[in-house]
C-alpha cells in the first residue's frame, strides 16, 4: 500500500531536518508543525502518488509535539520505519508520544545542562585570556557533538526499533552523572575565578608620623589568607540557596545583584 | 568610534543569523558567538572577546531555554552591551553587561510575544493542507523563523544605528553608578553559575564542587586544567560503571555500543 521504499539516505535527511524542527514554533502546538516539516519529504516520497493522503498524513503530525532537537532523529527514524512497513498513523502515535516525553528530559538535561555549560565556560575563559577563535571553536565543538548525536540516534533509531529505549535511558544516567562530574568540578572552579568581588577596605594601623610610613591593613589581603576567592564563592553559594531553597527567579536575584553591586560600590566597601 | 551605516547594516544581518540559529538549535545566540561578530565588524575584538565571555558566564544557567520556556536574551549583552563597551568611554565590559540586562529582558518579551502572535499557525497550515497547498504549508511551518530572522536584524540594527542616542543616555548616568555598575557586573556571572548548579549538583558530585573550588582558587590550574581533573573521574566512572553493567547483563547477550 506504500509507494516507494525508503533508502538510508531518506532518513539520513529526515535525521538532518531535526535542525528545522523549531521553525513553526508557536504557543499552540509548540513543535507540531515543525515534526510534519521535518517528515515532509520522507512523507512525500511515501504518499507521493496521493496527495489526499501526503495532506492527512501532515495534518496528523501537525499535532502538539515537545521534545529535544537532538535526540528526535530517534523518533523520526522509528517512525519512518513503521510507516515505511504500512502502518498507520494511529498505530505509529502511541510510540510517537510515548517518547517525546523522556527524549525531551534525557535530551534537554544532557545538552543544555551538560554539554552546552561545559564547552561554554572552557571557551568563555579563553575568551578572557583573548583567544581571538575561541567563539569558533566553541561553535565548532558544540555543534560536532550535537550533529554526530542526532546522526548516531537517527542511526539507532532505523535499526533498533523500539526495544531501545529502556537500554538508553540506563546508560543515559551513567553518561549523565559522569557529566555531571566534569561539569560540577568545572563550574565550581569557575565560580571561585570569575565572580569577582574584592573588599576596598584598608585600615590605617598605628598613630600618624612625620616620615614614617604609615602600616596599613587591608582587608582583602586578609580574606585571601583565610581562603582565597572567599567572598566570590560566598556569594554564588547564596545565589544557589536563593534559587534551590526559595524559590527565588533569576529576574529577582539580577536585580538585587546590581542593587547590591551598586549599594556596596557606593559605600567604599566593593570595589 | 561612531557606528556607520554599512556597519549596522552588517550587525544587523549577523544578529538575524545567530537569532535564528537558535530555532536551529546551532547555539549561535550565546553572548559568546554574538559579540564576536560585533568584535568584527567594529574593529575591537579584544573589548568584544570580554563583553563575550563575562555574559557568557553571567547567562549560562538561564541562556538557554529547556522544554519551551523562554529566558533571557544573550543579544542584549552580547549586541547592545558590546556596541556600548566598544563605543563609549567609560563603560567597562562589566558595566556594559549591568546596563544591557533590560534589553536582554525586552527581547525575552519580544519572543514569547512571537510565539503567541504565531499560535494561529496550526489553523493556516491546516486550511493549506484541506487544498492539498503544500507550498503553503511550509510557508506557515517556518514563518516562525522568518519573524526571528526579521526581529533579529531589526534588533541589531536599531541597536548599532542608535548607538549615538544611547551612548547620550548612559553619558547621563552618573559616574558613581556606572562604576557600582562594574561591581554589580563582576558579581552576575555568580547567578549564573549557581542557576547550573541548581541542575547538576547533587548529593554524590558536592565533592567534585570542593575538587574544582582547590583546583582554581588554590593551585591557579586554568580552566582546561580543571576539566581534564574532571573528566579522569568522569571516565573512572563510567568505566566503573559499565562494568557492573556488563557483569549483570553476562548471561544476556550485550549489544556492542558504539554511540559515544
Amino acid at each position: 500500500m506504500t509507494g516507494s521504499k525508503l533508502t538510508k539516505k531518506d532518513y539520513t535527511k529526515t535525521t538532518l531536518r531535526a535542525y528545522f524542527l523549531q521553525n513553526g514554533f508557536n504557543y499552540s502546538n509548540y513543535q507540531g508543525l515543525g515534526y510534519a516539516l521535518v517528515m515532509y519529504p520522507a512523507f512525500k516520497k511515501l504518499y507521493g502518488d496521493n496527495p489526499a493522503k501526503l495532506a492527512e498524513e501532515l495534518d496528523n503530525n501537525c499535532e502538539f509535539y515537545n521534545t529535544n532537537p537532538n535526540f528526535l532523529p530517534f523518533i523520526t527514524s522509528i517512525h519512518l520505519a513503521m510507516a515505511e512497513n504500512g502502518m498507520e498513523y494511529d498505530e505509529i502515535r502511541g510510540i510517537k508520544m510515548a517518547l517525546m516525553g523522556p527524549l525531551a528530559g534525557i535530551g534537554d538535561s544532557l545538552s543544555q545542562f551538560c554539554i552546552a555549560p561545559l564547552f561554554s565556560t572552557i571557551f568563555a575563559s579563553m575568551a578572557m585570556d583573548g583567544v581571538a577563535i575561541a567563539p569558533l571553536l566553541f561553535l565548532i565543538c558544540e555543534n560536532v557533538t550535537l550533529l554526530a548525536i542526532k546522526l548516531v540516534m537517527g542511526g539507532y533509531g532505523r535499526r533498533l526499533g523500539t526495544s531501545m529505549i529502556d537500554k538508553l535511558s540506563e546508560k543515559m544516567g551513567v553518561i549523565s552523572e559522569a557529566a555531571s562530574m566534569i561539569g560540577v568540578t568545572v563550574i565550581a572552579g569557575l565560580a571561585a575565578t570569575f565572580v569577582k568581588m574584592n573588599v576596598a577596605i584598608t585600615f590605617s594601623a598605628g598613630a600618624i608620623e612625620e616620615g614614617v610610613k604609615q602600616s596599613t591593613v587591608d582587608i582583602q589581603a586578609m580574606l585571601d589568607k583565610v581562603a582565597p576567592a572567599l567572598l566570590p564563592v560566598l556569594y554564588t553559594a547564596l545565589m544557589y540557596y536563593l534559587i534551590k531553597k526559595k524559590g527565588i527567579t533569576t529576574y529577582w536575584l539580577v536585580l538585587i545583584t546590581v542593587v547590591i553591586g551598586v549599594a556596596l560600590s557606593c559605600l567604599g566597601i566593593l570595589a | 568610534m561612531q557606528i556607520t551605516l554599512l556597519q549596522a547594516v552588517i550587525i544587523g544581518l549577523w544578529t538575524a543569523f545567530c537569532y535564528s540559529g537558535m530555532l536551529w538549535g546551532i547555539f549561535t545566540n550565546r553572548a559568546l558567538v554574538l559579540s564576536f561578530g560585533v568584535g568584527i565588524v567594529c574593529g575591537d575584538l579584544k573589548t568584544a572577546l570580554q563583553c563575550g565571555a563575562i555574559a557568557e558566564l553571567a547567562f549560562m544557567g538561564f541562556g538557554v531555554g529547556a522544554g519551551g520556556t523562554v529566558p533571557p536574551n544573550p543579544i542584549g549583552p552580547g549586541i547592545i552591551g558590546t556596541l556600548m563597551a566598544i563605543t563609549m568611554d567609560g563603560v567597562t565590559p562589566e558595566s556594559a553587561l549591568s546596563l544591557s540586562i533590560p534589553f536582554a529582558v525586552a527581547i525575552q518579551f519580544l519572543q514569547t510575544a512571537i510565539y503567541t502572535v504565531r499560535a494561529g499557525a496550526p489553523e493556516s497550515a491546516n486550511n493549506a493542507l484541506k487544498k492539498q497547498d503544500f507550498a503553503k504549508f511550509r510557508l506557515h511551518s517556518n514563518l516562525t523563523i522568518l519573524l526571528f530572522a526579521l526581529v533579529g536584524f531589526l534588533l541589531g540594527f536599531l541597536g548599532a544605528y542608535s548607538m549615538d542616542t544611547l551612548s547620550k543616555l548612559v553619558a547621563l548616568v552618573p559616574a558613581w553608578l556606572l562604576k557600582g555598575l562594574t561591581v554589580a557586573g563582576g558579581m552576575l556571572p555568580a547567578i549564573g553559575f549557581a542557576m547550573i548548579m541548581s541542575v547538576m549538583l547533587k548529593k554524590e558530585v558536592v565533592p567534585f564542587a570542593l575538587l574544582g573550588y582547590f583546583l582554581a582558587a588554590y593551585l591557579g590550574v586554568p580552566v582546561i586544567g580543571i576539566a581534564i581533573v574532571g573528566t579522569v573521574f568522569a571516565l573512572k566512572h563510567y568505566n566503573d560503571a559499565g562494568n557492573v553493567a556488563v557483569a549483570q547483563a553476562a548471561t544476556e547477550e550485550v549489544e556492542h555500543d558504539d554511540w559515544i
